[in-house]
């Protein structure tokens, strides 16, 4: 249910479920020309695909590079450079043959000579390497095939290869020398680079020698057939909400990002204008860490504060437009399931008393860490805070900013208990993106994650692949390292005068036309 | 020769400054919680991967190392490469500072006529509707936190109005009128605070000249009273005009940080903000030294201004 509170915000605007059933655009002329503004909350910082992993990086870099396969409209592995992927039986051997023809933005055609030099390099550079420490070799039998062989079977290779966070992107052969972060911009894509200042603005003008899908109907997804109508997209960074939606409303710009749902009301009667609601986009979950003790050592110390977990207060206090879900996996998945139902969405005192007599608790301190950077992180994490002071529980807030908080999560330290974060990729494209946030718990070394991961990625059953995921997914929920509060939104502005422009996970400027 | 060699001391005395700038900003910076490495393997890479690119950019080095390495960089021009940029920092800065500077420019131009013009008028007609009037506006610059009112100036003059762009800046080398259109906003606002902070300056100035013997003087032997003001006492109160004018400079620059942030500006003000919420080290200690470099630079300025409006410095 999404909140009807925060959703009446968008009355008289479209709200849109990205990753649903999307709505047809009515049959209208495309035609070539135009350029749009997009403003959002920072600036493009890399466009190294090969290590980016912040989502306005991302969003443009696929733009401009292309990878062997990306996430289709309904967010599976589809191939895009490949034109066929060949499985062996055994899971072991993956076979892509290429598409002919597809040139890069130097003019060069891209062969599986990039394409293994590209492997190669993000090997060397990518903080997803290890996605491929189980390759044993890479071979290139002829200019148009691709072979990796892996040591042992995983049957979900491929989905890891469409990865938008750290994408297999294929860059030329000669640049897989290139540092990470100092990677020169040629690829396939349909945009290429322009005009670049950093932590400013980057223009993405229109390849004109762009090699199009033709065997894809059109679009899919990352995916698919693109046509760049748009002569330029300009990506510039306003950090003000205030500002954004005011470039928005005074054409300054024609589509901005991050738009909280306070300011978004400014939009109310606009005919011009409409808000986009992509949800889910997030889920809002609080994280324990399983070395720091007391939570570490007593499991119903973790149970307790999970039972006072209260999803509408929370999102309310956020002022966020929000979704009750309690799977770690969004709905449309096919991995999501009812599990965690038992541990979810409590808010009860009583019961959290009753499991914090049960595991003796004796008043030690817990250190509850957020972030004053992201509302629906600060304001959850106020809640519980309060709530589990009526329970009895002597606890800490520790307020610090986005990147203590992101590094203190990452590497364990800032002597924290438990945190919050907002976990976006791994809940839409499945367990194999769902393994490094899992090591946010900073146990990676748990038997239950890795038996369960090695028998995920060993069966190529997928009804056996869920019934595994869902054994992880009950360990994390019940055992109280992941505290699940909702999914949450993402709520963007556009100008109504460009046709095409569909809510996604991350928006796409391709197939996008002025009317 | 007596002002060549006052100079020379005062530059002599900012290298201490700048020294004490660098080595501060250096230990300011690694003192803060977080990690730059964190913050390019992204929300979702492990420790691991953390730990790579913490090797990689060196920061796995003792804090004392990483203090040597930067130090003697500096000392060979070299302000290090910026984290994540991952370009040189000057060439980070080169590209900000004119933008950076045309704000403080335009903000300068507006706010030093009708900063003074305001103040001297209110002294001319103390205890007047257009003293209080003026203190009265004075002190509203001075109180409204910057960022509030340029987002209803936002809200007026680019949403409603449509007069004026809301974000973004346009090099003058693209025109001068978009150049200006783009500025004349942020600039204004940001001169808001330091026209109420110069108009009472100026006021107080001038009324302590007002009543001298010389002004008195002047009046009796039937000069009027504007000449009085513009002939005899102005001159006078620059002294201390000056010296708020050179503050005023330094203020703006200052300032520039939460404008540049609000109106999207691509400033040094705005570079400096997201290398601190990075914990970009590089990009932060160089934008910190070449800060006080502008400020030791305004300082200096003024010393020259003071040689020119008061003999006495000259020849003292």
């Amino acid at each position: 249910m999404i909140n009807p509170k925060r959703a009446a915000l968008l009355t008289g605007t479209a709200c849109i479920a990205a990753g649903l059933a999307l709505a047809s655009t009515p049959a209208q002329a495309q035609k070539r020309g135009g350029n749009l503004i997009y403003a959002n909350v920072s600036a493009v910082g890399t466009m190294d695909p090969h290590v980016a992993a912040a989502v306005v990086d991302l969003e443009s870099i696929h733009h401009v590079y292309e990878g062997l396969v990306e996430m289709g409209e309904d967010y599976s592995a589809t191939p895009m450079l490949a034109s066929k992927i060949d499985i062996s039986p055994d899971g072991r051997v993956f076979t892509f043959t290429l598409r002919k023809g597809v040139k890069f933005s130097n003019g060069k055609e891209m062969t599986a000579a990039d394409v293994i030099a590209s492997f190669e390099r993000y090997k060397r550079v990518s903080p997803n390497a290890p996605a491929l420490g189980d390759v044993a070799s890479m071979e290139t039998p002829d200019p148009y095939t691709f072979v990796i062989k892996l040591n042992k079977p995983n049957s979900l290779f491929v989905e890891v290869m469409k990865t938008p966070t750290y994408s297999f992107s294929i860059i030329p052969a000669e640049l897989k020398d290139k540092p990470a972060r100092e990677l020169d911009i040629v690829a396939t894509g349909p945009y290429q680079v322009g005009e670049w200042q950093r932590d400013s603005h980057l223009l993405l003008r229109r390849f004109e020698g762009y090699s199009q899908d033709t065997a894809a109907a059109g679009p899919n997804g990352y995916a698919g057939k693109k046509t760049a109508y748009l002569d330029s997209v300009r990506y510039n960074s306003v950090p003000e909400a205030n500002t954004r939606v005011a470039a928005l409303q005074s054409g300054g710009a024609d589509f901005i990002g991050a738009l909280p749902g306070d300011v978004a009301k400014r939009l109310k009667g606009r005919t011009d204008l409409q808000v986009l609601s992509v949800i889910p986009f997030c889920q809002a979950t609080f994280i324990t860490h399983a070395k720091n003790p007391p939570m570490s050592t007593n499991r119903s110390l973790r149970q307790a504060i999970a039972a006072l977990v209260d999803t509408e207060e929370m999102m309310e206090a956020a002022g966020q437009v929000w979704e009750a879900n309690p799977s770690l996996m969004f709905k449309p998945s096919y991995y999501h399931s009812n599990v965690g139902e038992p541990w979810y969405n409590l808010h009860s005192v009583d019961k959290a008393k009753a499991l914090l007599k049960q595991g003796g608790y004796a008043g030690e301190k817990i250190v509850l860490e957020t972030n004053n950077n992201y509302a629906y992180m600060r304001d959850s994490s106020q809640v519980l805070v309060e709530q589990m002071k009526k329970a009895g529980i002597n606890v800490e807030l520790k307020m610090v900013d986005w990147t203590t908080n992101v590094g203190d999560l990452s590497k364990g330290t800032g002597g924290w208990n438990m945190t919050i974060t907002g976990l976006c990729s791994g809940p839409l494209l499945g367990p194999q993106q769902w393994r490094l946030s899992l090591a946010f718990a900073q146990n990676p070394d748990d038997p239950v994650v890795t038996e369960g991961y090695a028998k995920i990625f060993a069966t190529t059953d997928p009804a056996e692949r869920k019934k595994i995921w869902m054994g992880i997914e009950k360990y994390f929920t019940e055992e109280g390292y992941m505290m699940k509060v909702a999914d949450i939104a993402d709520l963007r502005g556009m100008n109504n005068k460009f046709a095409g422009i569909k809510p996604y996970y991350m928006q796409r400027f391709w197939d996008v036309w002025v009317k | 020769m007596k002002i060549l060699r006052r100079l020379a001391l005062r530059i002599g005395q900012a290298v201490p400054v700048i020294l004490v700038v660098a080595v501060l900003s250096f230990f300011i910076m690694h003192l803060l919680p977080g990690d730059p490495a964190a913050v390019i393997a992204g929300p979702e890479a492990g420790a691991e991967a953390v730990e790579r690119i913490r090797r990689q950019l060196g920061l796995d080095r003792s804090i004392p190392e990483q203090l040597a390495v930067w130090l003697f960089h500096l000392a060979q021009g070299d302000f290090g490469r910026s984290i994540i940029l991952n370009q040189p920092v000057l060439t980070a800065l080169s590209e900000r500072l004119p933008v950076t500077l045309s704000l403080t420019l335009v903000s300068f131009a507006i706010t030093i006529p009708i900063g003074i013009l305001l103040g001297v008028a209110a002294a001319k007609c103390r205890h007047t509707w257009i003293d209080s009037a003026v203190m009265f506006l004075a002190l509203i610059g001075v109180s409204i936190p910057g960022f509030w009112i340029a987002i209803l100036s936002v809200l007026l003059f680019s949403v409603n109005l449509g007069w004026l762009p809301a974000s973004g800046y346009v090099p003058l080398a693209e025109g001068v009128w978009p150049w200006f259109l783009a500025l004349i906003q942020p600039a204004a606002m940001l001169a808001l605070f330091q026209i109420g902070f110069l108009a009472r300056m100026a006021r107080s100035a001038t009324l302590d000249v007002l009543d001298q013997d010389y002004i008195r003087t002047a009046r009796a032997k039937g000069v009027s009273e504007w000449q009085t003001i513009a002939k005899h006492a102005f001159r006078n109160t620059l002294i201390p005009v000056v010296t708020a004018t050179g503050i005023i400079l330094s203020l703006l620059v200052g300032g520039s940080v939460v404008i540049e942030q609000v109106f999207a500006l691509p400033g040094v003000g705005r570079l400096i903000v997201q290398a601190i919420l990075t914990r970009d080290y590089p990009m932060v200690q160089g934008t910190l030294l070449a800060l006080a470099f502008i400020f030791v630079g305004i300082n200096l300025l003024v010393d020259i201004i003071y040689t020119w409006v008061d003999p006495r410095v000259r020849y003292g």
